[in-house]
């Protein structure tokens, strides 16, 4: 019955192209809005590392002036804490083997040498980790991999670049154990990533966190020997410092510590040796504050950090609001269409049709109007997407994946069966004795 | 067939009552073709739609088929309209969207009928209208004899009990008239019982008898009389 319904339904959208199109333009505008809509928050909202985000945490120690909490944001959480940990924290941190994997990370901000034959000089965002950054944050390699443990410790001059440096410098082929010149040092290749753009930048929520990552990594025990400095934020409530070696040992927060961990009790477990530590270091005179630490997981930092946005969530539910106000707007036309096929209705329920058969035939009418009004929603939402991803970044990175595309097929039956529920409900309940006259 | 006892049908509005059916009582023998006539307000439309289960009715009793239809469900009455009755209308009532073979299908589809089977019955009932060679042609573009011809093969192919007919002439010239009279009468010779609504003298002439009504009463019978119930006599 149903495909005897479809081809009935067929027949009655063409036989009025006009309505049937105005009524397929409402669907398709509240879809387009809707579709668009949920689809930023649902990319916002979404886990960057499925399998994994539960096991990486983010470390917070309250370092902060002792007669004021560290400014809180307009509208932020009560309770604020500095974002980053001083250098000297993060270096203590790394002596610990509690974690699986475990990274400090910076942005810094140096100058790449290319060969001139194939370049000019360029300022260049790096950033600073372990080696143990790359397989937490499952970042792809395409040549090579990552620099080992002999090199984190020993300060060795590495880099990963990523896939554009690659194209750069070495015309995309694999520039493994090739050298590149980094301010007044020459670096070798370990490793070259695949195309990679995370929706978001997850290992570091602080600035920018839609901007591309960083096209060159190198290890972060180069920092004291090359001096660089922080091209991201730096907090601190203290005068600072005369010279390079006092910045670092400073109280100074300028770094993102990463702790990858087995489970949730590993968390807690982690969470008293920050406590233990920093408990000691009070004894030194510093932590002067009440102790406050924070082992935070991915997710949950992710909505600290203000990735979902209530706006965006706002406006995705008043996007869905939308496109059933679209749908209750199309009931009258849907009404009026259907009500004057009443007596070609009465005919069907002489020759047997029950109420139900009725309404099923008049909601599979509405339902391929939702359904072809999703699609060319689905359609016009892509073209705004590319355009909001435009101008919220460098990079388009809002698209329709399968879930979305699933919910927004769903939206369009909603809102065919929203549209169609009444003019349905009105035309099953005719009496066919009134409209036939035998 | 049909048999009708103390039908009461009553038409209310915020001012005034109509009583459409007021004692209606009428038997219709299996196998008869009877035709229905009467002046305009006598109750034809009131009985043949409370006959097709088409409208309810506030007292007496309804058999159809040897079974009592008087307090049924919607639902099971649309299944026995599928079922056990056809009907004819004077305006043919033709889904205009649809070609002969899918207006044809319409009570086929309802019952649940194979693809095959439903095949099978639309062509012979076509065939049987003389217009299986129109079968993909619209309603719109058969003249007026032919679309009730359509209509026609429509109640074949579901091959009803009991086929209602309202004027199924009364908007043909006499020789189309004639034609689908000779349809009725041969699908009657068939057996199935035809109760026909008629201004037609000649119309009722081709009937098995005529029953006269006025104002919802059933006022004059004629032959033959072995075929009239009791509740009838008090009727006249």
């Amino acid at each position: 019955m149903l495909r005897y319904n479809i081809r009935i339904a067929i027949k009655s959208l063409r036989r009025n192209p006009i309505l049937t199109s105005v009524i397929i333009g409402g669907i398709a505008l509240g879809i387009c809005a809707s579709t668009t809509f949920t689809t930023v928050r649902h990319m916002f909202a979404r886990d960057p590392l499925p399998g994994k985000s539960s096991n990486l945490f983010y470390v917070r120690m309250d370092n902060w002036d002792p007669h004021a909490p560290y400014p809180t944001a307009p509208g932020g959480p009560g309770e604020a804490i500095p974002p980053q940990i001083s250098y000297r924290d993060a270096m203590a941190l790394m002596r610990s083997n509690m974690p699986v994997r475990q990274s400090a990370s910076f942005i810094g901000q140096m100058t790449v040498y290319p060969d001139p034959k194939v370049g000019r000089p360029s300022s260049e965002m790096i950033r600073l980790v372990f080696s143990d950054f790359f397989p937490m944050f499952e970042v792809p390699f395409a040549y090579g991999g990552p620099w080992d443990k002999r090199a984190d410790a020993k300060a060795e001059q590495v880099v990963v670049i990523d896939d554009d440096t690659n194209q750069k410098l070495f015309a995309g082929a694999n520039s493994v154990g090739k050298r590149i010149r980094i301010e007044d040092r020459e670096f070798t290749v370990s490793g070259v990533l695949k195309p990679w753009r995370p929706f978001i930048r997850m290992y570091d929520m602080n600035g920018n966190f839609v901007a591309a990552p960083e096209p060159v990594y190198m290890p972060f025990s180069l920092t004291p020997s090359m001096q660089i400095r922080s091209a991201g934020n730096s907090d601190g409530w203290k005068g600072c410092c005369n010279t390079f070696e006092e910045f670092l040992a400073s109280d100074t927060d300028w770094v993102q510590f990463w702790v990858e961990l087995r489970s949730p009790a590993d968390a807690a477990q982690y969470r008293r040796f920050v406590d233990g530590y920093v408990l000691e270091e009070k004894k030194h005179g510093r932590f002067p504050r009440p102790l406050m630490n924070r082992v935070t997981s991915l997710l949950d930092l992710m909505v600290e950090s203000g990735v979902i946005r209530p706006q965006v969530t706002a406006m995705a539910a008043i996007s869905i609001l939308f496109l059933a106000i679209c749908a209750l707007n199309l009931t009258g036309l849907l009404l009026s269409k259907f009500l004057a096929r009443a007596p070609e209705v009465s005919v069907r329920r002489a020759l047997g049709a029950t109420r139900l058969d009725v309404f099923l035939q008049h909601i599979t009418e509405c339902e391929l109007v939702g359904l072809a009004g999703g699609i060319i929603g689905m359609l016009l939402s892509i073209g705004v997407m590319r355009l909001i991803g435009k101008l919220i970044t460098t990079t388009s990175v809002i698209a329709l994946d399968s879930e979305m595309i699933m919910a927004a097929l769903f939206l369009s039956l909603g809102a065919g069966f929203l549209a169609g529920l009444y003019p349905a409900w009105r035309i099953c309940s005719v009496q066919p004795a009134v409209q036939l006259k035998i | 067939m049909l048999r009708m006892k103390n039908i009461k049908k009553i038409y209310r509005t915020e001012l005034v009552e109509t009583h459409a059916l007021e004692d209606f009582s009428l038997n219709v023998e299996t196998g008869e073709f009877v035709a229905i006539m009467g002046p305009s307000g006598s109750g034809k439309t009131t009985f043949l739609n409370v006959a097709g289960l088409l409208d309810v009715f506030e007292g007496g009793v309804y058999e159809l088929d040897d079974k009592d239809v008087s307090r049924l469900t919607d639902r099971e009455m649309s299944h026995i309209r599928n079922q056990k009755i056809g009907f004819i209308f004077q305006g043919f009532n033709l889904i205009p969207d649809l070609d002969l073979f899918d207006n044809v299908d319409v009570p086929l589809r309802y019952r649940g009928m194979p693809a095959g089977e439903r095949k099978t019955r639309i062509e012979r009932a076509a065939e049987m209208v003389g217009l299986s060679s129109r079968m993909h042609h619209l309603p719109s573009q058969l003249s007026g004899g032919q679309q009730q011809r359509v209509a026609i093969a429509r109640v074949l192919a579901a091959d009803p009990k009991l086929i209602l007919a309202d004027e199924p002439t009364g908007n043909l010239d006499s020789l189309m008239a004639r034609e689908i009279m000779d349809l009725l009468d041969e699908i009657n010779r068939r057996g199935t019982t035809i109760v026909m609504v008629t201004h037609s003298p000649e119309c009722a002439a081709r009937a098995s008898r005529e029953i006269h009504l006025f104002d919802g009463r059933v006022i004059d019978v004629d032959r033959p009389p072995a075929l009239f119930g009791g509740a009838l006599k008090s009727a006249k």
